[in-house]
């Protein structure tokens, strides 16, 4: 009983440790004033209202929703059948692919970032579709993880063969058993995907920086000119990462559900 | 003619060679068997017949029509895997329904044969549960229910039954063979398991390494194997060199050949006309059901098996014993 006394204090002073600095910040977004005392003084919707007013923040957002989802159907349309490729028909070369994988885990931003720089700036392609194209190999670990995992709970090769042998062609099995079946896990990469690639920072702002504003650059300005502004944007950010995790838990149970066999 | 055959039959991968000269003339309405161990190519041949792997050589023509090129969603050949492999985002009417809404059929004829089909397998209440709702065993009637469907010309079942257990296994063998007479289809079972293969089969093929070791009827396979591997593999039959059988039974035997095998019912205690005995001290007993397997240590080890009766089982352990076999059940191997 002390035990159990005991592991709870320690959780819920985990808790607090880690919600604590969240739960100022969004208080903070709302707080009319918040300086000498240990509550807000008043609470009011004025910095939310002030940031939706804002162009430059609505164009920020809209750039960063472009530039994720973008990389993130680019993924969609390019790796994921290339790994169904893989995975169904060349499952020896499915090595390489982890390669890659862990070779994304371990370039820091920075390291990328110059690198890229140096390699692309002198050739003329414009640095966004630079970083475009370095998000969209970037995604590959989650993409790749949902995609292969979805796989493999069902014995994907078998299930193209049974409807093949009972008259599917192969285009008519991939999309009317496999993809169907699939989708959840991969709709649930494509979402994780979108959140880390909305919240990411270092890559943009060192290789484009202020040339094209997101969400990010457009925050970290706003941090040396109104605290409660800079608050309502992580407010903003906090909410809709909520929202899309809700979407994964949720896609992500019906998946396990439906491959359970 | 033939209704399926398989002629000069070679497969490799790289440079190892799966199958070697697989030949097969299967009759219409035949229920066929390969049976051997595991990795001796049994499923390979289904993969070829079905199309879903290339061979390396030899031809392959069902009713007449060679089937080289011919694409698995053509051949009008069904399958029924271990794994079920039933679709996890249809339910079973759905399933069932798969292969006919693929041929373009109208929606009433649809429903009905499906139906039908359902009934046959006796999984009508279960029309709209999930497969994830199914126990092993339904989920097998499932997926012979939806390669039937489409009235195929040849159903080939990869070890449809191996995972399931032995009480549903039996009845389900049974059904198989049921509906195999009733829709007097052409039917190809692969498994490793004799029994399951005595059970239910028209013919045999016994295979070995890659390629036919013994082809012939449940009887004929069992009473005559041609060599030591199948004498092995089919039953617990006691393989002796001829030099260990002639010091045992006392006499020289004539066939020309080294091994002889003598099935373990075919000896017996009591002595009849003409039978030839080998003697041996009782080393071990074990109850199998209705069977006790004994063994013996004479020139070489051998077990007899005797039907287990109601008063019991008289034989001592280290007591020496004389068993006797007819002459023609020592059967002489090539």
């Amino acid at each position: 009983m002390k035990k159990r006394g005991l592991a709870d204090f320690f959780f819920l002073l985990l808790v607090g440790y880690l919600l604590l600095p969240v739960l100022a910040t969004m208080l903070y977004a709302f707080a009319s004033k918040w300086n000498k005392t240990i509550l807000p003084e008043g609470l009011t919707l004025k910095w939310l209202s002030t940031l939706f007013q804002d162009t430059d923040f609505i164009q920020a957002f809209g750039r960063s929703v472009l530039l994720a989802s973008g990389a993130v159907s680019i993924a969609l349309l390019v790796i994921v059948p290339a790994i169904f490729v893989i995975v169904l028909y060349f499952p020896t070369y499915e090595k390489w692919i982890q390669m890659a994988v862990v070779m994304v885990y371990s370039f820091p931003g920075i390291i990328l970032a110059v690198g890229l720089i140096r390699v692309y700036s002198q050739i003329g392609i414009p640095m966004i579709l630079v970083v475009l194209g370095a998000y969209v190999v970037g995604i590959l670990p989650y993409i790749y993880q949902g995609t292969r995992n979805s796989l493999r709970n069902i014995d994907a090769r078998q299930l193209l063969d049974a409807a093949q042998l009972l008259g599917a062609s192969k285009r008519q099995a991939f999309k009317k058993i496999l993809l169907p079946t699939v989708y959840p896990g991969l709709f649930a990469g494509a979402l994780l995907s979108f959140s880390v690639l909305f919240g990411e920072f270092v890559l943009i702002n060192l290789v484009v920086g202020s040339r094209f504003e997101t969400v990010q650059i457009y925050l970290m300005k706003k941090l040396s000119t109104s605290g409660h502004i800079a608050s309502a944007v992580v407010f903003i950010y906090i909410v809709l990462m909520g929202l899309l995790t809700f979407v994964i838990a949720i896609v992500t149970k019906r998946s396990k559900g439906a491959t359970n066999l | 003619m033939s209704y399926l055959v398989i002629e000069g039959l070679h497969k490799k991968y790289g440079q190892s060679t799966v199958l070697t000269n697989i030949n097969m003339d299967i009759q219409k309405g035949e229920f066929i068997t390969l049976l051997g161990p595991s990795g001796c190519g049994k499923s390979t041949i289904l993969r070829i017949v079905a199309g879903l792997t290339d061979a390396s050589a030899g031809k392959i023509t069902i009713e007449g029509k060679d089937m080289s090129g011919v694409q698995p969603k053509d051949r009008q050949v069904g399958m029924v895997f271990q794994s079920y492999a039933l679709f996890p985002n249809m339910t079973v009417q759905e399933n069932v329904a798969f292969g006919l809404r693929m041929q373009k059929v109208n929606a009433t004829d649809i429903e009905q044969r499906v139906q039908e089909m359902l009934a046959l397998v006796h999984l009508s209440e279960k029309a709209n549960a999930y497969p994830k709702e199914l126990s092993g065993g339904q989920q097998q009637r499932v997926a012979l229910a939806r390669a039937l469907i489409v009235r195929p010309k040849v159903l080939l079942l990869d070890e449809p039954l191996s995972a399931l257990d032995a009480q549903i296994r039996k009845k389900l063998q049974a059904d198989l063979r049921a509906i195999q007479r009733k829709l007097n289809m052409t039917m190809i079972l692969v498994t490793h398991d004799q029994e399951e293969a005595m059970a239910v089969s028209d013919r045999i093929f016994v295979m070995n390494n890659g390629s036919i070791a013994q082809n012939g009827t449940p009887t004929e396979i069992y009473t005559r194997p041609d060599n030591e591997f199948i004498a092995n593999f089919i039953g617990h039959y006691n393989v002796f060199t001829r030099q260990a059988l002639e010091q045992m039974l006392g006499v020289t035997l004539l066939e020309h050949c080294s091994k002889f095998a003598i099935r373990p019912e075919a000896l017996h205690l009591d002595q009849r006309d003409g039978d030839m005995c080998i003697a041996g001290i009782a080393k071990q007993s074990l109850m199998n059901g209705n069977i006790i397997r004994t063994t013996f240590d004479g020139e070489t080890m051998f077990t007899m098996e005797q039907l287990h009766q109601q008063q019991g089982y008289s034989i001592e352990m280290g007591k020496s014993y004389k068993c006797y076999v007819a002459k023609e059940d020592v059967i002489a191997l090539s």
